[in-house]
């Protein structure tokens, strides 16, 4: 079977999660016998094919879209895709499902379902409810819709966690029944690192310090704020704590100011965007990744990080609440509480044996429950089920569309 | 060529005129326009509906796809033209965003005349707004293009370049690039056609739909993108 992903974000271009996740689920179901096909944003000139480890990626340019903001931005870019799409479906006639990654592409997906007659699954992977707590305003207006809209043209809405079911269900209007939850997984072995962790370490702390690690976007939603609040009552308890924030975002300036007034900048380092290999090293060396989101739809830091084997203080929020089994493979704190994430880190930090058990039994879950072979088998299921219910149903093309003339 | 010269050819290479001409005539003809009388917001409305009547009295199909929120839904079949109406259910903020999401329903829409009805043979769409789901069409269907301009944004906003306009301009150029003929009503608006988005001239035509017989020289016009698109003589 050939699905063909519409996706703004592919490798090695990378905004959010998507383009990894892609990445490994399109890997994984080149095992699982499916044929994945990707259309995807090419920029500074990197347009055209690629048969990336077997996985044919098809890019547009995305580089010359003028646009007033970025919601029509995405609407431009996913006509172009959907002009992409036309195009590839001639070089391989016999997709046999349209897979749509977020709103992003929700014009292209519903264009081509509908020209093609080929059956829609969608992944949502965030609601736009979630990232900003509602929805107000003209542009979520528009984006909301447009979640609606791409649901109810989906076949089958796949999410990755209970808390994004109930979410979309609610959020949607959306049956339960037409929701599956598949989560993310992670690649272990891509985890892996083999590096000098006392001159990596030498980076970013002292010898004798440890290292919270905090990676994701500085924006609201991550509730990085939330962390900082907690600075000074984690050096009281741990005045060897050393603060090492990965990302970047609009929120960036505003916590930095934020250390600064609560007298702790000298013990947080911000290191804005890291590359794949850097994130890995420091994913290794630290010890304890914080999690502490406000919305979390499922939560591939705390995942990766439980790989690497790096205790986990989470908020008991969204996916995250489901990944972790509290005092067993991580600990969740109470959402939107200083006090309470600071309990949680100092716990971790003041307790090497309770720690050390915490790493061990997070990496055996992630090695059960989140590799990309079991997550890329449901998917499989997925489709093979929206493939059989295609088959028994009148809604098929009466002649094959993109005949060359 | 005179058609008499053309019969008499054709009937000594034993090739049937009547086959010939059904080979060399579009049929069903997919129109896409916002606005379509009754309703009446600018002249584009009457144009659109006095151009569906003409073709149908010229023994073509003619299936017209446009929006009207209050009748989206039906198809309401006016003289032998069959006019299929839309929404957009989409909570859009600016011209821009309404075309870009209304496409998603123009699509629906045209799959189910395509697949009902044996075909699309070429798609006509009118305006700026119907260009970026014209050019969709064109790309999935692999049918001609034809783009009719009534105004352009370089007139609409004067002077104006901000992210807005800039990309209605592009949407403007591509469609005076992508597709097979450009349609105006003026001699003035070709002028002014040429000078910002440079398409070759002989693209452009000027049909004055108050001259006489004027959508016997949009069928003209049909039958040579037509012809055209079948024997190769685009890039598709």
């Amino acid at each position: 079977m050939k699905v063909m992903h519409l996706t703004w974000e592919f490798p090695p271009y990378k905004v959010g999660g998507i383009g990894t996740v892609l990445e490994d689920l399109t890997r994984s179901q080149l095992l699982q016998g499916i044929e994945p096909v990707v259309i995807t944003c090419g920029f500074e000139g990197k347009v055209g094919y690629e048969n990336r480890d077997g996985v044919h990626v098809y890019r547009f340019d995305a580089d010359y879209i003028p646009a007033e903001d970025f919601h029509s931005w995405a609407l431009q870019m996913s006509m172009l895709m959907q002009n992409k799409a036309s195009e590839v479906m001639n070089e391989h006639k016999d997709i046999g499902i349209i897979h749509a990654h977020d709103w992003l592409v929700a014009t292209a997906a519903v264009g081509v379902k509908h020209m093609y007659r080929i059956p829609l699954v969608s992944t949502i992977h965030a609601l736009e409810s979630g990232r900003y707590g509602g929805i107000s305003g003209d542009r979520q207006e528009l984006i909301h819709s447009l979640e609606k809209k791409l649901a109810y043209e989906s076949w089958k809405i796949v999410c990755n966690s209970e808390f994004m079911k109930r979410s979309i269900s609610y959020s949607l209007s959306i049956p339960h029944d037409k929701i599956d939850v598949i989560p993310n997984g992670v690649n272990i072995d891509k985890m892996r690192a083999d590096f000098d962790h006392g001159a990596e370490k030498a980076k970013y702390a002292l010898p004798h310090e440890s290292i919270v690690f905090y990676v994701g976007r500085l924006v609201w939603e991550k509730g990085i704020d939330i962390l900082v609040g907690a600075i000074p009552s984690i050096l009281e308890k741990q005045p060897d704590a050393k603060f090492v924030f990965a990302g970047c975002g609009y929120m960036t300036d505003r916590l930095k100011k934020q250390a600064y007034d609560l007298g702790v900048a000298d013990k947080v380092l911000f290191l804005g965007f890291v590359d794949d290999e850097t994130l890995k090293r420091l994913l290794n060396i630290s010890d304890v990744m914080v999690v502490p989101s406000r919305y979390e739809p499922f939560g591939i830091t705390a995942v990766e990080a439980m790989s690497c084997g790096l205790p986990v203080v989470a908020a008991d929020t969204g996916g995250l609440a489901e990944t972790i089994s509290h005092d067993i493979d991580g600990i969740k704190v109470w959402p939107e509480s200083s006090n309470s994430l600071a309990w949680g880190i100092c716990r971790v930090l003041g307790d090497r044996n309770f720690a050390a058990s915490l790493s061990e039994n997070a990496y055996k879950k992630i090695e059960k429950q989140y590799n990309w072979s079991s997550i890329s088998t449901k998917l499989k299921l997925v489709y093979d089920n929206v493939s059989k219910q295609y088959s028994a149903n009148d809604w098929k093309p009466s002649m094959p569309i993109s005949q060359d003339s | 060529m005179n058609q008499l010269l053309l019969r008499k050819i054709l009937r000594q290479l034993k090739i049937d005129p009547e086959d010939h001409e059904a080979q060399n005539t579009p049929r069903n003809i997919l129109m896409i326009s916002a606005e379509y009388l009754p309703k009446d917001l600018t002249p584009q409305s009457l144009h659109c509906k006095s151009l569906a009547d003409g073709l149908v009295d010229r023994n073509m199909n003619v299936n017209v796809i446009s929006y009207d929120p209050w009748k989206a839904g039906q198809t309401v079949e006016m003289g032998g033209v069959k006019v299929h109406y839309i929404n957009n259910p989409i909570k859009t903020y600016s011209p821009l965003t309404w075309a870009l999401t209304l496409a998603m329903e123009i699509n629906r829409a045209a799959s189910d005349i395509y697949h009902r009805d044996g075909g699309i043979d070429l798609i006509h769409a009118h305006q700026w707004e119907m260009f970026p789901c014209g050019l969709s069409l064109q790309a999935a269907i692999k049918k001609p293009l034809i783009v009719n301009y009534y105004s352009l944004q370089h007139h609409r906003a004067p002077g104006v370049s901000n992210g807005y306009t800039d990309s209605v301009k592009q949407i403007e150029w591509r469609g005076s690039k992508q597709s097979q003929k450009v349609m105006v009503n003026e001699d003035w608006l070709k002028n002014e056609i040429i000078k910002y988005y440079s398409p070759e001239p002989q693209k452009v035509d000027v049909v004055n739909s108050e001259e006489k017989q004027w959508t016997k020289k949009i069928v003209r016009d049909y039958k040579w993108v037509f012809r055209n698109w079948n024997n190769g003589g685009y890039e598709q």
